[in-house]
C-alpha cells in the first residue's frame, strides 16, 4: 500500500458527505489542498502589501517580484492592450504555482496532478479567450481560421485544420500540466520505494536519484505554472490583436 | 604613458564585464526545458483532438474507419503546424 506509487493521486473525502441534487459535493482532500493554497496566496499578498516600506522586507519583496514578473510577463508577449487581464493571468499563475509547490511538501496532494482540474483551469482560458475575441472583433475572429495567401482550392483543407489546432489548445494546455506533475511524482514515489526495499546496503543510489528529481520537480512546477500563464498571454494576443 | 595604459586595462575589464551577461542569457537552462515540453505536448494533443473528432464523426455518420483516418492525418498536419508557429514565435523573441 505505502509502496504503491499512484497510492498518492487517491482522493477522498474528509467529513460528511454532500449530496446536493444528485451531484457529489463533498469536501475532499483535493478542495482542502486548493483552499491551503489559496489561502497561502492571499495571506503572502496580504502580509506583503501591508507595511509598504520604501526598503522591502523579505515578504514584500516576494509580492512585489511575483507582481513585476507577471505584469513583465503579460507586457511582453500580448501587449499593452491585455494589461486589463493582469488579475486574472496573475490569479491563474499563483494558483497553479503553488498548488504544484504546496504538492512538492511531504504527505501533501498535488491538485495539479489530476486532469479534470487543469482541463477546468485550460477550458475556461479558452473560453474565455474565444469570447473576448468575439466581443472585440465580432464575425471577423472567424478570419484567425483562414490563414492569409492560400489558394482557393486548399480552403477546406487548412481551415479544417486550423480549426484542429485551435481545438487542440486547451487540451495540450491541460494534458502538459497533468502529465508533468503527475509523472514527476510517480517518479519521486518509486525511487522512494526503492530507497526502503533496497534497504541499509543498496539504497543510497535511489536516495541520491530521489534528492536530485526532487530538485527537478521543483524546478518543473515552476516552469509549468509559467508555461501556462505564458501560453494563456499568448492566445490572449492572438484574441486581441488579430493578425497572423 | 601611465594614463593611457590604465585607461586600456579599464576598458578591457569593461569588456569583459559586457560579455559575461549575454552568456548567461544563452545558457539560460531552464526556459530550454519549457520550450522543449511545450512544442511536444502541441505536436501530441493535436493529433488526439483530430481523432477524437474523426471517431465522433464517425459514430455520427456510419462511416466506421475511413474519416477517423481522414481526421488523424489531419491532425498530424495541424501539430506540425502548431510546431511550427511556436518555433517561428520563439525565434521572434531574440
Amino acid at each position: 500500500m505505502a509502496l504503491n506509487p499512484m497510492h498518492q493521486f487517491e482522493v477522498y473525502k474528509i467529513g460528511p458527505e454532500i449530496n446536493l441534487g444528485g451531484l457529489n459535493l463533498s469536501f475532499t482532500n483535493a478542495s482542502l489542498f486548493m483552499t491551503i493554497s489559496s489561502i497561502l496566496i492571499l495571506s503572502l499578498l496580504f502580509f506583503g502589501t501591508k507595511k509598504k516600506l520604501l526598503v522591502p522586507s523579505k515578504i514584500q519583496l516576494i509580492t512585489e517580484m511575483s507582481y513585476t514578473f507577471v505584469a513583465k510577463m503579460i507586457n511582453e508577449t500580448a501587449g499593452s492592450s491585455a494589461k486589463s487581464f493582469f488579475p486574472f493571468i496573475f490569479t491563474l499563475f499563483m494558483f497553479v504555482l503553488f498548488c504544484n509547490m504546496v504538492g512538492m511538501l511531504p504527505y501533501s496532494f498535488t491538485v495539479t496532478s489530476h486532469i479534470i482540474i487543469t482541463f477546468i483551469l485550460a477550458a475556461i482560458v479558452f473560453v474565455g479567450v474565444t469570447v473576448i475575441g468575439f466581443v472585440k472583433h465580432g464575425l471577423k475572429y472567424l478570419e484567425l481560421f483562414v490563414p492569409k495567401g492560400v489558394p482557393v482550392v486548399l480552403l477546406p483543407l487548412i481551415i479544417v485544420i486550423e480549426i484542429i489546432s485551435y481545438l487542440s489548445r486547451p487540451v495540450s494546455l491541460s494534458v502538459r500540466l497533468f502529465a508533468n506533475m503527475m509523472a514527476g511524482h510517480t517518479m519521486l514515489k518509486v525511487f522512494g520505494g526503492f530507497v526502503i526495499s533496497l534497504g541499509l546496503l543498496g539504497g543510497w543510489l535511489p536516495l541520491g536519484f530521489s534528492v536530485a528529481l526532487t530538485g527537478l520537480e521543483i524546478l518543473v512546477a515552476f516552469l509549468q505554472a509559467y508555461v501556462f500563464a505564458i501560453l494563456t498571454c499568448i492566445y490572449l494576443n492572438d484574441a486581441l490583436n488579430l493578425h497572423h | 604613458m601611465k594614463n593611457l595604459r590604465e585607461i586600456s586595462t579599464r576598458l578591457e575589464i569593461a569588456r569583459k564585464n559586457i560579455k559575461k551577461p549575454q552568456k548567461k542569457n544563452n545558457s539560460s537552462n531552464a526556459a530550454s526545458i519549457g520550450k522543449a515540453l511545450k512544442i511536444s505536448t502541441e505536436l501530441v494533443a493535436s493529433v488526439v483532438v483530430g481523432s477524437t473528432i474523426g471517431f465522433i464523426l464517425d459514430n455520427g455518420f456510419d462511416t466506421k474507419p475511413l474519416l477517423t483516418i481522414c481526421f488523424f492525418f489531419m491532425g498530424v498536419a495541424a501539430g506540425i503546424l502548431n510546431v511550427f508557429r511556436s518555433a517561428k514565435r520563439m525565434n521572434k523573441k531574440f
